[in-house]
């Protein structure tokens, strides 16, 4: 198969749904005493399109007006006047890209965790306090009573290490958090599916607990925990290098995207071409083969779930780190944990897959969100948004409908290749 | 007499698997006709009778049930049309009563209220009236492979089934039961039943069909009358080509001893012990057969030597060294081979490709990856050798292997297991669900590797594969081995008799009056 064939072939079954989640919903649309229509272009472009965006046709190509009144066509993703959305929708991928390898792993070792949240708001709440607790120690060390004095070369090396030291932490709290559920499901047979939800709530317990007493840094109306130190903070493109362009602008898109496409890459490699991925994937695959075969399943497994886990603790710090700078109380909420899931889950745990959805994901919560400025209700969003990721599960049975369709026409056409099955020997 | 069925120009092509199913068949049942159909994996039986039952639907042919047209396109359908299905696998609830079971959907009431009663008594009744008796009070999880499948039997008729088709109804059964079916079989046809009769076996088509009909790839290849055909035409017709039935071999030349287990004491998988202190040695050169009806602690005791299943008590020794606690890697890498008994689940994975799959128990040795990293090319080698050496139709380097026929999967395994040349070699029911040409292959394979110098443990149900190939024969009952035979004085009588329990003694002398 070329390689355009199979990109249509991949892409065509996605859209297919998309649409049939757009035409499902748009029941609740006209419930709502709106234009299903305008209401999807709204969606669409407030999630990707240009400043200005009204039409689907805008997603692509956009009239814009330039200062001297000319009016200029544009090709609307690289068109950033006032911030591009993409920018944004890159920004909120960020996390997501990572709970949904995090998911991925797990999955690809045959365990079912859902645990991406309570790792991430471990991850937050670990670097929520080491960002400025870190930062603190190094200061008194060295004897610097104010950091904006400190000696330059001193600085430059927080900026280096203090971060990575905070990002470690994460993974190794996340890391953690993931390991106990695989643990016990190892030897005491704890379903992971149970043991991941109550961990995820005692999670956002803890966390309500910590950014309300202990790490609660100020008397604001909503508990919040101290603002994290210049040093660690991962400084977006729009504050540091890309200042200037104004694509950027408005979005806190940073290093932490480029983390999370190297973690995607790494995972691929890493589940397709080391002997440690393929240990676990056989252990998924059945595990009465993985282990006739002589796989150590039971480390397989738990490697799984400590890589799982450090990639959701990394998602929760590099929010931490790189966007929110502190952890407010209600931060628990966030649900970015639990949409990986569904990004791993609609991608069929395909790394290519997930760097796909998991910006689409972002982009339709970002329509959504903004719907209420078209003074359409922000949860006719969320109706869409479930109907296209129903439609989007069905993805099986639509791919058989299709293909049927298909091999009925062809099968009119021209005599098939065929495959005999020929059991014996030659 | 009418034709109770007839398919006729029945086409089938799988887009998705790209093969040809059925091709242009035909056939013709006669009411009350015992009709086998036989054919290797493959060769489009299954895919007949599932366009028959409404399983499938046919791109082309039409089917007539006693000479009038039918649109079969569910198994809703096929059964208004008295068309029965009794599968491979059993469709049955465990936890329910046999009466329960048989009456599912169909229950009797009173008032919107099962009348658990009645229930019993119509199946009670039901089952007289055929001469199958059962009792309805027990439940499915309780009773025997075989009477699950009279369970099976009765399901249909219950439903007014006058066309039965039997998936391999004998593949399960032990050789007793084996007979007890097929004068049922011979039973239902004489009342009046129209009975398709699916199978591998052909001494079964012998003793019980009238007709035969024999399909390759995906064609009707012939219709028989049985009396007309012999066994071994028959599977020419099938396979294509002559085939060996009689397995050749050159007598043994054991050496020493590589495979010693003493006393073993081995819990099945509900805790309570399967294997109760079972001793028996391999020595190389030999084929040692395990005879038993299936689930007499066989598998258990192999799970216990490849190291897939803890040992309790006693030892396993091979090649001098005490292996009882070791890891399944390790044995493997010492030079032990295993052919599991499930090739669909433990013997490979399908949800992955060839190539995967031929590494599983190398893929941390040098080729095929180094310093953790996995390397593609000795791996595809790998899978090319496999498939050049042992012939594996129809799978390539590095495609998905779901598709491909049981003898062909089998093929894959023996490919994977005998490379390096291994010492010791389990295979547990190694032609389970074959056709007679991978049968013979497997067969001549284990032969090839004795005859090299390995030693061999086979264990198996068909007591003819046991017979066939072994040098000395164990047989297992209820976790114990009864008796170990030299193979030149055991007999089908004696290791039938053991088989059941009985004490050597007892069966000898038995084996004996039947001789006189």
């Amino acid at each position: 198969m070329t390689l355009l064939r199979r990109a249509v072939d991949g892409l065509s079954i996605p859209l297919l749904a998309i649409l049939l989640g757009l035409a499902a919903s748009s029941f609740f649309v006209i419930l709502a005493g709106a234009q299903p229509i305008e209401t999807y272009q709204r969606l669409f472009c407030e999630g990707f399109g240009p400043r200005g965006c009204e039409t689907f046709g805008d997603l692509l190509i956009t009239q814009v007006e330039n200062e001297d009144g000319t009016t200029q066509t544009v090709f609307s993703p690289t068109y950033g006047a006032g911030g591009s959305r993409i920018a944004l929708l890159l920004e909120q991928a960020t996390p997501l890209i990572l709970t949904a390898l995090s998911a991925a792993v797990a999955f690809q070792a045959g365990m079912f965790s859902i645990g991406m949240d309570g790792q991430f708001l471990m991850g937050a709440i670990t670097v929520a306090f080491l960002g400025y607790w870190i930062p603190d120690q190094i200061y008194l060390l060295a004897g610097v009573t104010d950091p904006e004095a400190a000696p330059q070369a001193l600085l430059t090396l927080m900026h280096l290490f203090v971060p990575l030291l905070c990002l470690g932490a994460a993974m190794l709290a996340g890391a953690i958090y993931s390991w106990i559920p695989g643990y016990i499901k190892i030897k005491l047979n704890v379903n992971e599916l149970i043991s991941t939800i109550i961990f995820n709530a005692i999670a956002v317990q803890l966390m309500g607990y910590l950014v309300n007493f202990p790490l609660r840094s100020d008397l604001n109306n909503i508990a919040r925990t101290r603002r994290i130190d210049d040093t660690a903070w991962l400084v977006p493109f729009n504050r540091g290098i890309f200042a200037d362009i104004e694509w950027f602008s408005g979005a806190r898109l940073g290093v932490g995207f480029l983390i999370a496409l190297a973690a995607a890459v790494l995972i691929w490699f890493y589940l397709k071409r080391t002997t440690t991925g393929y240990e676990q994937r056989m252990t998924r695959g059945s595990l009465l083969f993985a282990r006739f075969g002589g796989v150590p399943t039971t480390r397989a497994v738990l490697r799984a779930m400590l890589i799982s886990g450090a990639l959701s603790g990394l998602a929760g710090a590099l929010v931490v780190l790189g966007v929110e700078r502190r952890v407010v109380d209600g931060f628990a909420i966030s649900g970015t944990g639990f949409e990986g899931v569904l990004v791993a889950i609609l991608s069929k745990e395909s790394i290519i897959g997930i760097l796909l959805v998991a910006p689409f994901f972002a982009g339709l919560n970002l329509g959504a969100t903004n719907l209420q400025f078209g003074n359409l209700p922000r949860q006719l969003g969320g109706i869409i948004i479930s109907f296209i990721i129903l439609f989007s599960a069905m993805e099986d049975f639509l791919r058989l409908r299709v293909a049927s369709l298909w091999s009925k026409r062809l099968l009119l056409q021209r005599t098939p290749t065929v495959d005999r099955e020929d059991g014996a020997a030659a | 007499m009418t034709s109770a069925l007839e398919m006729q120009h029945i086409r089938k092509y799988f887009p998705s698997s790209r093969v040809l199913a059925c091709d242009d068949v035909n056939l013709e049942v006669q009411k009350g006709e015992v009709h086998a159909i036989v054919g290797e994996n493959g060769a489009g039986k299954t895919t007949l009778m599932s366009i028959l039952y409404g399983l499938v639907i046919p791109d082309q042919g039409q089917i007539l049930i006693n000479s009038v047209p039918a649109r079969i396109a569910h198994p809703h359908d096929a059964i208004r049309l008295g068309i029965g299905m009794v599968h491979q696998h059993f469709k049955l609830v465990p936890s329910f009563t046999i009466a329960e079971n048989i009456m599912l959907g169909i229950e009797p009431n009173r008032a919107g209220f099962i009348d658990g009663g009645a229930e019993a008594e119509n199946v009670r009744r039901l089952a007289e009236s055929f001469g199958l008796p059962v009792n309805p009070d027990l439940r499915i999880r309780d009773v025997s492979v075989g009477m699950q499948q009279r369970v099976e039997i009765l399901k249909i008729l219950q439903r007014n089934a006058q066309i039965l088709i039997l998936d391999e109804p004998t593949a399960v059964l032990t050789p007793q039961e084996v007979r007890e079916l097929l004068a049922v079989v011979r039973n239902l046809a004489k009342a009046g039943r129209t009975i398709l009769f699916i199978t591998h076996k052909l001494a079964e088509v012998k003793a019980v069909a009238d007709n035969v009909t024999i399909m390759r790839r995906g064609q009707n290849v012939g219709t028989h009358a049985t009396h007309g055909i012999s066994i071994r035409d028959t599977a020419n017709m099938m396979v294509g080509r002559v085939v060996t039935l009689q397995v050749e071999k050159t007598p043994a030349k054991p050496g020493e001893v590589i495979l010693n287990a003493e006393h073993l004491l081995v819990a099945g998988s509900g805790g309570i012990p399967a294997v109760f202190g079972t001793s028996l040695e391999v020595r190389t050169g030999e084929i040692l057969g395990i005879a038993g009806v299936s689930g007499n602690g066989q598998t258990e005791l192999v799970e216990a030597i490849v190291g897939l299943r803890p040992v309790d008590q006693g030892t396993i020794t091979f090649l001098g060294k005490d292996i009882t606690h070791t890891t399944v890697r390790e044995r493997r890498e010492m030079g032990v081979a295993h052919i599991p008994e499930d090739r669909m689940v433990m013997g490979l994975n399908l949800k992955t490709n060839l190539d995967e799959n031929v590494v599983v128990t190398s893929y941390h040795q040098q080729p095929y990856s180094k310093r953790g990293f996995l390397r593609l090319q000795p791996i595809r080698q790998l899978a090319k050798q496999i498939v050049d050496k042992f012939s594996v139709r129809s799978a390539r380097v590095g495609e998905e292997i779901k598709t491909l026929s049981g003898g062909n999967l089998q093929k894959i395994v023996l490919g994977r297991e005998l490379k390096g040349n291994p010492k010791l070699i389990i295979a547990n029911q190694p032609t389970r669900g074959l056709d007679v040409g991978s049968i013979e292959f497997v067969h001549k394979t284990l032969i090839e590797e004795r005859d090299k110098g390995a030693g061999v443990l086979l264990v198996s149900v068909e007591l003819d594969e046991i017979l066939a190939l072994s040098d000395r024969i164990a047989v297992m009952f209820a976790g114990r081995v009864l008796a170990i035979l030299d193979a030149t004085e055991a007999t089908e009588e004696k290791l039938g008799l053991l088989m059941a329990g009985s004490a050597l003694e007892t069966a000898e002398s038995s084996g004996e009056k039947a001789h006189i």
